[in-house]
Order: C-alpha cells, then structure tokens, then sequence
C-alpha cells in the first residue's frame, strides 16, 4: 500500500516537473523542490488566509527569478484546510492535507497553517514524516511547548517553526494594554471554541486577572450559530467596562455586529485571527470602528524601507498586503536560506539537512534577523496592536489602512 | 438594569429569534404532514432566499447599512424583496420536489430523506462556489429605530423585532387560515390522513404536494430574509444550524403540526437567550437538546400531538 502511493506520487511528482521544467527549457535540467502551502483558503477567513499565501508565492516565485537557489526550482504545493461543512478551517481537512505532503518526497518544508487548530492536527504528522513548516500565523502556544514535545515533537526534533511569536506573548501583552493604555478596570471575556481562541482568550484572561483588571466573567461562542445577542445583553447588564474576545472571523464577524448594537460605547479586543479583511468586510462600517486587534508581529506595512516590496505585492495580486502576508515571505526566505546553506556545503537538500539548517540558522528577511529558540519560537517577541479606524479613502477591505497602528502591547 | 428589565430584555431576544424558528420549522411541518418525509433541503432553501434577497436588495442600490430608507421608499422596497424571495423560494422548492423527490416517491425507506440532504449540500456548495464562503455584510436599509422599556437602563426593542413579529404572525396566521379554511387547504388535510382515500375522492395529489413544498419553501424564504436583515450577515452555512433547531423546533411541537410548530419555534428561542443569560451560551445547544429528548421520552408525539398519514 505504502509502496503503491509511493511509485505513484513518484510517477505524479515527475510527471508534473516534466510538465512544469520543459517550457523554461535552460532550466529543464533544474531539480525542483516543492514547499507546502497549508492555508484556509475558500473558508470565512479566506481574505486574510490568501493574503498570506500570496505572500508565500511572492517569496518562491521572486527567488526564482533571481535563481536564489542554483540548480533548483522551487515549486508550490497549495492546499485547502477549509471545509464546506466546517465554513472555516477543518483540522481533519489540515490532517489529510499533511499527509499528502509528508507523502511527496520532493516536498523539503512548507508554509502555514494559519489556525492553531489546524496546527494541531499537522504537526504531529509533519514530526513523523520529519517535515518542518513554518507558520505565519498560528500562534498557540501547545504547538512549541516542550511540556507536549510527545504530542506534537514525537520524531524528537522540533518540525515547526514560527515567524509570528506566540499567544503565550500575544495574550498578555494585550492585557496589559487593556489595564495600562486603556486603563480598563472590569471585562468580560469570550471565545470561540477553537484552539487558538480558548488558548488566546485563557492567556489574556490570566494576565488580566494579575493585571487587577476585574473578570466578570467568561463565555464560550458556538461560531456557526447566529445569536450572540443573549451573551451581550449578560454582558451590558453586569457594566463590563470591556470586552475581549478570542478567535476568528466566523463568530468574530457576528460577534462585532452585535457587539456595535448593544454595548456600543466600551473598549472591545481581539487577537490576531481578527486582524482580517473578512472581519472588515463582513462587519462592515461604522460596527467594525474601535475594535483594538493585538497582531503577534511586528508592524511592518507601513515601514518605509519596504516600500519597493509592498508595490511589488501590489503590482502582482491586485491588492495591499498586511503584515502576515510578510510573516509568510520571512518564512520563505527561511527555508530558501536553509536549502541555500545545504547546497554551499556540498550537500544534497533533504528533510532533515533543510530542518537542522532552518533550526541553527539567522536570517535576514523583511522584518529584521529571524531566529529560533530550541523550541522552534522565534526569538523577538514583539505584540503590535491596531485599532480599526475607517478611512474611507481606501476599500473597506483593506488591512494596510483600515487597521490603524497604535503601537506595540507593552510586555510583561 | 434592573433583574427584571434583563429578563424582559432577555424575553424580547427569544422571542424574536423563536419567532424566525418558528416560520422555518413550519416548512419542516408542512411537507411532513403530507409525504412523512423529512425535508433537509429545506435548511439551505433558507439559506438561498437569503442570497436571493440580498441580490433584490443589492438591485435596489442597497450596499451594507449606510443607504438607510424611510416612509414609503422602505415599505416598498421591503414589501418587493419579500415577495420576490417567497416566490423565488417557493419555486425552488417545487423544482426540488419535481426533480428530486417525486421520482422517489414510491420508494420505501430513507431514500428521499437521503436525497434532501443530498440535495441540501448541492445547494450549500453552490452558493459557496459561486458567492465565497466569507461572511457577508448584508445590506439593510431599515434604520435603527428602537425605543426602551422603562428607561433609558431599560430593556430595548428595537422596531424591526416588532416587524418580525408582525410579519412572522401575519404569515403563520395567513397558512393557519389558508389550511383550515381554503379548498386546497382542506385537500391538504385530506391528504395528510389518508393520500389514497384523497385520491379516490378526486383530489389531485400532486398539486397538493406541489403546494405544499411551495408554500412551505415561501415560508423559508421569508425566514432567511428577516433573518439576514436581524443579524446583518449571512453566509452560505447559515442554513445547518439555524435549521436544526428549527427542525428541533417542529419536532418538539409534534412535526405535522402546525400550531406546534408556532409554539417549538418560540420555546427554542427562549430557552437560547435565557440560558445565554442565566446558564451560559456555551450550555444552549445541550439544554436545548436535552428538553428536546425528555419531550420526546414523556410525549413521543411531541407537545401538540404528531399529524401524519396513517399508514394503513
């Protein structure tokens, strides 16, 4: 069986080279590569989650037009983790989708997921295959603590990388600009059920409760319901003085909608799975203004110095980048810099040469030097936060300027 | 707010939201008064009259909530877009019946009830094929009106959830008349005891099974469009939750029922915003779904009593 989808991967994996390699014709003798795009590409997050594959193409398909790697052609491999039956990502979906890359031998390492809850599912898959990915963008703090190295490390090297920090960092240091900024004296907290929400909203809620900020209490969301309309009457009732809500855009967009409707005046906060285009777009304006959205980045889009990258994002995909969408480039650069470090010493790119090169390695990319601790976190832990301002100068769906930069969450 | 302007507030979110359960659930109890059939594609009927509407809308020049009417214009283009989404509906129904479900009619077993769930995921994947999967901001040009109950701490409603009432009660009561007292109506009974007996007497049974799916998928359509314009968005997923609880809701009244479904619809929406407020939202779905089996172990028939073909 195993050897079957073997020889027929194999005979699919030339075939498509074939196909591919033959009307570059100089670069026909190239050997290629293929790195992995896990992201939910048609589900409620789809605006944010193409932004950021865009961003991961811009990365392979400029190395290949200045032949970064010589001798080798870097080819994507894109896949879904959306599901019609889930409206979002689908961990099952994410799980099916790691085995078909740990199954294609000429897949060295991959980009994504963009949900925790997908990662979830990936890595422990990705570990025995011994395939490094590196997220973007998910940013639960399970997937690298060396506490679940048996769950998600079982090959006993780490596999997953990340160029965003994490919720362990993202969580708090939102509540701190909660207690410290917005001087916040009670909340109420909510999420949404997934990994990443329940694991974001439990971060901020600690810290906040250590912060004195009074939690009035906490609520779980079903995403694929629609009423949120009973929780928030409870929340107007008790006089919170702010909400914060974990998770991403399916119930962020109804939750803002109701939100705007009954308790319009307070201070409400979101992690980075709000910090989307669909939440622009599907809340609308004036329901979406006032929100503040942590990112588990540093801001970037707006930085002078990539300018020239940011047209070029423009010119190719039609539309403004954010921040993750250079997450996903920076993890580009990652890998091609390992593969790059493999090929100077002599040596023929596999799994675990691209691994342990990505593991020990410093690399410029756009947002500054990245490295890795032994965990596979990065080493800078910077939590930007935006407030969504309309400016109606620009698309509703536009990141770069309708998330407003009010700068970094102070950290603990 | 006073404990008691929080549940009256509480009271108001329920039953508005029971009243949209309840027109849909009365779908569910339509068709299976007449066929026993358990109609799936009645969810994303729903849905699609959703999309529907929003098309109308988006005709009329209607983008998010910035274009707001007043007076007569938003009468008009409301009362327009609700009969162009029942009719649409309507129709969509009796095409599914037409194709998909009376080819099968005969057959015994779940095949037909397995054919609307099939039919159910080709419309949901359509509409996610061709419209996307992110949520949509919906466009409503109803301002916001709203006044409150005691104050300005008091609880609120707002004029569209009186509109809802109103328009869920006018058109439950219109099906109510219409199948008491209408001819086609008396057929539909007729052939709810006994569709052989109806024939013998001369009652054209596919009319009434047409009617029926039309009249039911109208019902659905309807749903959809206040549903969207109560919540601001919709999606091509809405269909499945907001469904099953209706489907819930017609169950727990007794399915075939029509007052039944009226009364489940309601009590659903109820027992979601009071438990949301006094329990936890994240404990709805097991309340409700707990009453739902102890209704059914203490009164198998639900609490109107079932309406069904009797199977002789």
């Amino acid at each position: 069986m195993l050897k079957r989808r073997f020889l027929a991967s194999l005979i699919a994996a030339t075939a498509l080279t074939a196909v591919v390699g033959l009307p570059h014709g100089a670069q026909a003798a190239d050997k290629t590569i293929i790195i992995g795009i896990n992201l939910p590409i048609t589900g409620g997050d789809a605006a944010g989650a193409k932004r950021i594959m865009n961003g991961a193409l811009l990365g392979i398909s400029m190395a290949n037009d200045s032949k970064a790697v010589p001798g080798y052609t870097l080819k994507p491999m894109v896949l879904n983790d959306a599901t019609p039956t889930a409206g979002q990502y689908d961990p099952a979906q994410a799980a099916t989708n790691a085995r078909k890359m740990v199954s294609n031998e000429k897949v060295l390492a991959a980009i994504g997921p963009e949900m925790s809850g997908s990662a979830k599912a990936m890595v422990p898959i990705l570990s025995e295959g011994n395939l490094t990915m590196i997220t973007p963008a998910a940013t639960n703090p399970d997937l690298t603590n060396p506490q679940f190295a048996a769950q998600y490390m079982p090959g006993g090297k780490p596999v997953f990388f990340r160029t965003v920090t994490t919720d362990a960092f993202q969580g708090p240091n939102m509540a701190n600009y909660f207690a410290e900024t917005l001087k916040v004296k009670s909340i109420y907290v909510l999420d949404d059920s997934g990994a990443y929400g329940v694991g974001l909203a439990d971060a901020f809620q600690k810290q906040a409760a250590a912060q004195g900020i009074k939690v009035l209490g906490r609520d779980r969301l079903d995403p694929t319901a629609a009423d949120y309309s009973s929780i928030l009457t409870k929340v107007k009732s008790l006089g919170a003085e702010a909400l914060y809500f974990g998770g991403v855009a399916q119930a962020g967009v109804k939750l803002v909608k109701q939100a705007y409707d009954i308790v319009p005046n307070i201070p409400k906060g979101a992690g980075d799975g709000m910090y989307s285009p669909d939440v622009l777009t599907g809340a609308g304006f004036p329901a979406a203004e006032g929100w503040y959205i942590s990112n588990a980045s540093p801001h970037l889009t707006d930085d002078t110095k990539l300018s020239q990258w940011i047209g070029d994002y423009q010119s190719k995909f039609n539309e403004s980048p954010d921040d993750y969408a250079i997450t996903a480039f920076d993890g580009v650069q990652v890998i091609i810099a390992a593969i790059n470090k493999v090929v100077a010493s002599g040596g023929t790119p596999d799994r675990e040469s691209v691994r342990a090169a990505i593991a020990s390695g410093t690399v410029p990319t756009l947002q500054g030097a990245v490295s890795f601790d032994k965990n596979g976190d990065i080493t800078q832990r910077i939590v930007s936060v935006f407030r969504i301002t309309h400016d109606p100068k620009f698309p509703d769906g536009d990141p770069q300027h309708q998330f407003k930069f009010v700068g970094n969450a102070p950290q603990s | 707010m006073t404990p008691f302007d929080l549940l009256l507030q509480q009271l108001i979110n329920g039953l508005s939201l029971g009243a949209m359960y309840a027109l849909l659930a009365l779908g569910f109890t339509i068709v299976y008064g007449i066929l026993e059939l358990i109609n799936f594609s009645h969810f994303n009927v729903f849905m699609v009259g959703s999309f529907i509407a929003m098309g109308v809308l988006h005709l009329f020049g209607i983008e998010g909530q910035s274009v707001l009417l007043h007076g007569l214009p938003l009468v008009g283009v409301l009362l327009v877009v609700l009969v162009v989404t029942m009719i649409a509906c309507g129709f969509l129904g009796v095409i599914i019946e037409r194709f998909a479900l009376r080819p099968l009619r005969g057959v015994k077993g779940p095949m037909a009830m397995i054919t609307t769930i099939g039919v159910s995921y080709i419309l949901s994947n359509v509409v996610l094929l061709t419209q996307g999967a992110n949520e949509k901001n919906y466009p409503n040009p109803i301002p916001h009106w709203s006044f409150y109950i005691g104050g300005i701490n008091g609880a609120r409603i707002t004029v569209f959830q009186i509109l809802i009432w109103v328009i869920s009660t006018l058109l439950m009561g219109g099906l109510f008349w219409f199948v008491q007292r209408s001819r086609l109506g008396k057929a539909m009974r007729a052939t709810a005891q006994d569709p052989d007996a109806a024939l013998m007497m001369g009652v054209e049974v596919n009319r009434v099974i047409m009617t029926a799916f039309f009249m039911g998928s109208a019902l659905a359509g309807a749903a959809g469009l206040i549903f969207s314009l109560y919540y601001n968005f919709t999606s091509f997923g809405i269909g499945f939750s907001a469904g099953l609880r209706a489907f819930t809701a017609a169950v727990l009244g007794g399915i075939g029922n029509i007052p039944g479904a009226m009364v489940g619809g309601i009590i659903i929406g109820l027992i979601e915003s009071l438990a949301g407020q006094y329990i936890a939202v994240k404990w709805a779905d097991v309340i409700i779904f707990s009453i739902l089996v102890l209704v059914l172990i203490c009164r198998p028939a639900g609490l109107f009593g079932r309406l069904a073909p009797t199977k002789s």
